[in-house]
């Protein structure tokens, strides 16, 4: 016997943190999986109902129905909805931070770094203002007004954001969204005791909160930070474990909002601050990227080399960072930060601190993020990460994988930044999928799970397939943080593309997988497809694009998801969103939507079969394009 | 009929069940040097003193009255005579039998080193006196030498530390437990031996040893010199059957009594099962060779073939393992090795077959490897990490709900 | 005898039947509300093993006809009730040697995970009337008990 927690972990696309995981000597998610892997055939289907309490009910041969009556596309579709309803809060939440930030800083006359992004929202918005803080602050204001409309109320951004033949599809639907905060109270409502039976009805209602959560929670969220963050710049940055650097006093931040974090970040640069760190005997500061707003991170690095090394890992790898115990301090504002990580941060005296108390953890101290009193809160918060250092090092022992991951891993792409790649249109891009350089485009996206063949196995091995069929990647969300640590988003990754994508990839000097960071950046991949279908003059539907949320874990993923086949794509998943007890969303979802939306839903946990499914797909919406 | 069975062993016991399950009106005599029928498997239980002699039995309450078995208890077979269908006991008596059980077991085997034969000090631990004996030296004796640290050896160290003895366990093999766990397996119970006092000399043997005045050994001599005093000695370098009664009765007799696959000896009518036979040291399968003997000689034909004899629990200070086939790998094997703070998994497989398992820390519903391995059955078909097979891989439910093999 | 029958198809693997077993078996008093599932001393005696293809394979004491844990038990500790033709456990006499672990040919048979030194065995809900608590709990008759 030996010191590793437990020999049965699950396995990884990324093996050398396999093996990290295996010999740890304290229990992961990783570990859990094999306790967990008996699962319940009725949660599975979505056919638990414990709405009330007669319950729970479950669907069975000889049963039917619940005692209240309700059948499996009842009881699935409203454990749906609520799914969705939560996931679309998350999201919207986000951007409702999000837009408070960028009115704050307004207000204050803070720095705006993205003017371009600001005078595109500016004019997308109809906001005629001169004064730069003032055009940033209507921008916020036009964005908080919409959110908190109630639900009787359309939204009026959402017809200036959206690509006009989806607009009218959604009226034409009756799924425009009314204020953004009250179509997930709206929502729960709908699924609760004993109110919607209707399935379709309810399969709607996911499609409008999938609206609201694109347009506000992806698309707006993205570009509202981009004005005040910073706008994504292409260029190569580490990867992986390696960016740990234990001279540094680390702190690794995990959640989805980057702009919860700038002031703390700008802060741990300045001369004094980095004076206390010498004190203590470090270098300086590092934040290390986790989650989505290491991704966040590490999209806009650019305009952060100094305080960030770049992105460790995805959601399931936040232990095995920790583990490291070069870590000294975890900041976390949202969500994927793991309640696993709570035992870890004890063991290895990691200072735990939340900044926003929707996700505050167990053995966190909260400091909610306070834009008035920041600089205060600021300060506190340096000095007990400090005294976490101090405490901790010398005494934790240090496990790092300094090999781990890729040095030259390409980030920074956006809407913006790859059309100025391009020669600043869409053109070449366009030629090389009219020649068929380029087959089609699939956006794999969404998280990362341990159950779809393991930790990113089915990411990683779809990414491939998919690729060596001239099909280009690209990603945003956990997924990017399995597939660069696989090495796949490396220019010499190229290597596994097939010939003609291959050629186009060396001759750019770029990966077959292109990143576009955190899950939020769904939106940016979906400004792409409205911006390429513009300009073909076709509608989204129309075009050789896929996406999939081959390892979707949370119900956010659910809402994005929805957004997708509210767009009219074809979306795959890995794992079923516990829906196949009900036949009727079954049919609505894999087949109707075709002629509601243009969507539908692809449920595949075989790489090579989805690969070949979506590779269909994208034959024939070409063939349909006459290319 | 009359059936005799010598011995009250587990083999003995059995055969009697069957006999009176075939035969309502049978005599049923069990003759047999025990006056206590007990479990050789517990005898550690009784020298920790956590049972007492009853304790120790494995039987139902009433066993004789219940299955109508005439016993005499405390008494020797002296001589077989199968032409006469007589044997003679060590009381003087002699009893006729149209159908005779030999199982007396084994004994065990004090090595042939210097005077170990001859000393008052020196005990086997084979059965309940023999553990009686241990239990009353030690009133007296400290230091305890035990050779041999196979399951015998670490039971006596067992129940002795549990008496508070300080106890020393030479072992020729490099490693302890040899004939049941590889090195590293054999290293975990190593340690917690040596935490509980024990002092193991490993790679050693006993060479010297002099009865002193008192007649008994107060110091062994190993083969590298080192001088180890002791006020008792257990030997537990293995077990011989006993077959010294046979002599001069015709019954053919080589590391133990021959048998043919019905139990049955060269000798009509007489049968034997159990450690005497020299089959397998181990309870299952001396129930089993008792249970085929008593029905054998019941006259109902049954062959004994479930002879797989390689397999082994163990399980001390709370440290389970199970060990079934090859514990040694050969060149061509592969090994798959899983370990971790808790748990210690070996496999060795061979052409698709797993020829030997070993399974430390955690053996819950391990059940399966001896059939997969006796059985030889090919799982390389199972797409599977071969520490997750499990019966759900072979499941199949059959006529009144049994479980059956799928595809063997 | 009666026997817990199995159609495995029919097995959803809600786990319910172990979750019954926990609570038949609890040492301390009280219902499935407050039944602690994170005790290791509440073991449930049945399982829900999944296959290869990760079909669920109820895995249940067969109480078998010629039960191979009594034959190889060397305490006395299991025995079959030849009334009921059910194989019963004495933790009393139990000599914790696992032999009858390894004996299992389906390996339904489990040391305790607390101490190693018991034997987690159906039994077949003797002292609640002999209705096996996991065949009630089942939602979708998977298990069921008949005469065989």
């Amino acid at each position: 016997m030996n010191q590793c927690y437990g020999c049965n972990t699950c396995k990884s696309a990324d093996k050398p943190l396999e093996d990290y995981i295996a010999k740890l000597p304290m229990e992961t998610s990783h570990h859990r999986v094999e306790g967990q892997s008996t699962k319940c055939g009725f949660g599975l289907q979505g056919v638990c109902c414990r709405l009330c309490a007669n319950g729970p009910c479950r669907i069975t041969p000889k049963a039917p129905r619940g005692i209240c009556g309700a059948n499996a596309d009842t009881i699935v579709t409203r454990n749906l909805l609520r799914a969705v309803a939560s996931g679309s809060g998350c999201y919207i939440h986000v951007v409702e931070n999000t837009a408070l930030n960028v009115k704050n800083v307004a207000k204050t006359k803070g720095e705006i770094k993205g003017l371009e992004t600001l005078d595109r929202l500016a004019s997308i918005l109809g906001i005629e203002e001169a004064d730069v803080h003032k055009k940033a602050e209507a921008v916020a204001d036009a964005v908080l007004k919409d959110l908190y409309l109630p639900e009787y109320e359309k939204m009026q951004l959402t017809e200036k954001m959206s690509y006009k033949p989806r607009y009218d599809k959604w009226k034409e639907l009756g799924i425009l969204p009314g204020g953004a905060k009250s179509e997930v109270f709206h929502g729960v409502v709908k699924c609760s005791t004993n109110l919607n039976s209707d399935p379709v009805n309810m399969l709607l209602d996911c499609l409008k909160l999938g609206i609201s959560t694109g347009i506000y929670g992806l698309v707006l969220t993205n570009l509202l930070n981009d004005v005040v963050l910073g706008e994504p710049e292409i260029r190569f940055a580490p990867v992986g474990l390696r960016v740990i650097d234990p001279d540094y006093i680390n702190i690794m931040i995990t959640g989805h909002q980057h702009s919860m974090f700038t002031f703390l970040q700008n802060r741990l640069t300045d001369e004094d601050v980095i004076e206390k760190a010498r004190k203590a005997g470090a270098k300086g500061f590092k934040l290390v990227g986790c989650t989505c707003v290491g991704q966040d991170l590490q999209l806009r690095g650019a305009h952060y080399t100094e305080i960030f090394d770049g992105h460790a890992g995805n959601n399931y790898t936040s232990e095995a960072i920790l583990a490291t115990g070069g870590i000294d301090a975890v900041i976390s504002e949202f969500n994927c930060t793991l309640p696993g990580i709570e035992p870890i941060c004890d063991e290895l005296q990691i200072k735990q601190i939340c900044i926003d108390n929707v996700a505050k953890k167990a053995n966190a101290e909260l400091k909610e993020f306070d834009f008035e009193n920041r600089p205060a809160v600021t300060e506190e918060m340096i000095d007990e990460v400090i005294e976490s250092y101090s405490a901790r090092r010398g005494s934790v022992p240090m496990n790092l994988m300094e090999d781990h991951g890729y040095e030259n891993t390409l980030t920074g792409v956006s809407e913006v930044s790859l059309k100025k790649f391009l020669g600043g249109n869409w053109k070449p891009l366009i030629d090389l999928i009219v020649s068929g350089d380029i087959k089609g485009v699939a956006g794999v996206v969404g998280c990362s799970n341990l159950t779809a063949g393991g930790h990113d196995v089915l990411t990683v091995d779809l990414v491939k397939e998919l690729i060596s069929r001239d099909i280009i990647v690209l990603t945003a969300g956990c997924s990017s943080g399995g597939i660069e640590n696989c090495g796949l988003m490396t220019p010499e990754a190229s290597k596994y593309a097939g010939p003609k994508l291959r050629a186009v990839c060396e001759s750019l000097g770029i990966p077959p997988v292109l990143n576009f960071g955190p899950c939020l950046a769904i939106g940016r991949l979906e400004i792409v497809a409205t911006e390429l279908a513009e300009e073909l003059g076709v509608d989204l539907p129309q075009l050789p694009l896929v996406l999939s949320a081959a390892q979707w874990l949370e119900e956010q993923a659910l809402a994005d998801g929805c957004y997708g086949l509210a767009l009219g794509l074809p979306l795959h998943l890995g794992l079923p969103p516990f829906v196949t007890g009900s036949p009727v969303a079954v049919q609505v979802l894999t087949e109707d939507m075709k002629n509601l939306t243009g969507g539908q839903v692809i449920i595949n946990g075989d790489a090579k079969e989805s690969a070949d499914i979506l590779e269909q797909i994208v034959m024939e919406k070409r063939q349909g394009l006459n290319i | 009929m009359k059936y005799v069975i010598i011995g009250a062993g587990v083999a003995g016991i059995e055969a009697a069940k069957v006999i009176r399950a075939q035969e309502e009106s049978a005599k049923i005599v069990m003759v047999s040097a025990d006056t206590q029928i007990h479990s050789r498997c517990m005898l550690h239980k009784y020298i920790a003193g956590e049972r007492d002699e009853k304790g120790l039995d494995f039987t139902e309450e009433d066993f004789f009255g219940k299955y109508n078995v005439q016993w005499l208890s405390g008494v020797r077979l002296s001589k077989v005579c199968p032409e006469q269908k007589k044997a003679m006991l060590d009381n003087g008596e002699t009893i006729c039998y149209d159908k005779l059980l030999l199982a007396t077991g084994a004994n065990s085997c004090i090595p042939p080193v210097g005077e170990l034969r001859k000393a008052s000090n020196v005990f086997g631990l084979r059965d309940l006196p023999d553990a009686q004996a241990i239990v009353k030296e030690a009133e007296h004796a400290q230091e305890i030498l035990i050779i041999g640290s196979g399951l015998v050896g670490l039971d006596a160290a067992y129940g002795l530390l549990e008496r508070g003895k300080k106890v020393t366990i030479v072992e020729m093999a490099p490693q302890i437990l040899p004939v049941q766990l590889d090195e590293h397996g054999a290293v975990a119970y190593q340690k917690l031996f040596e935490e509980a006092g024990v002092r193991f000399l490993l790679g050693r043997k006993a060479d010297q040893a002099v009865c002193e005045a008192d007649g008994k050994i107060h110091k062994v001599l190993l083969d590298n010199g080192e001088e180890i005093p002791c006020d008792m000695i257990i030997a537990a370098a293995g077990v011989r059957p006993c077959t010294a009664y046979l002599d001069g009765s015709g019954i053919a007799c080589e590391r133990g009594i021959k048998v043919d696959s019905y139990m049955q000896t060269n000798a009509a009518d007489v049968y034997a099962a159990g450690d005497m036979t020299g089959l397998s040291g181990i309870w299952p399968n001396a129930a089993d060779q008792g249970r085929i003997a008593g029905k054998n000689m019941c006259g109902i034909e049954t062959e004994y073939t479930d002879t797989y004899a390689a397999k082994n629990t163990i399980n001390f200070f709370g440290l389970v393992t199970l060990c079934v086939g090859k514990i040694r790998a050969e060149e061509g094997d592969e090994v798959q090795v899983r370990e971790d703070s808790r748990h210690y998994n070996r496999a060795i497989l061979r052409d698709g077959r797993v020829e030997g398992i070993l399974l430390q820390g955690d053996i819950s519903n391990a059940g399966i490897w001896q059939y997969l391995i006796k059985n030889k059955v090919d799982i390389s078909g199972i797409e599977k990490d071969v520490f997750h097979i499990n019966y759900g891989d072979f499941y199949q439910v059959g006529e009144r709900g049994k479980y059956l093999w799928e595809g063997i | 005898m009666r026997r817990i029958m199995i159609e495995y198809d029919k097995c959803d693997g809600c786990k319910s039947c172990s979750v019954a077993c926990m609570q038949a078996h609890r040492e301390d008093e009280g219902t499935v509300y407050d039944l602690d599932m994170t005790d290791p001393k509440n073991e449930s005696r049945n399982f829900i093993l999944k296959d290869s293809k990760g079909r669920y394979k109820p895995l249940f004491c067969r109480h078998c006809d010629d039960p191979e844990c009594v034959k190889s038990c060397m305490s006395g500790a299991l025995k079959r009730d030849p009334e009921s033709g059910h194989v019963f456990y004495d933790e009393e006499r139990c000599g914790s040697c696992f032999m009858c672990v390894m004996n299992c040919p389906f390996g339904v048979l489990k040391p305790d995970s607390v101490t190693n030194s018991k034997v987690i065995k159906c039994d077949f809900c003797v002292n609640a009337g002999g209705e096996p608590s996991c065949v009630a709990a089942c939602p979708t008759k998977a298990i069921f008990v008949e005469e065989v």
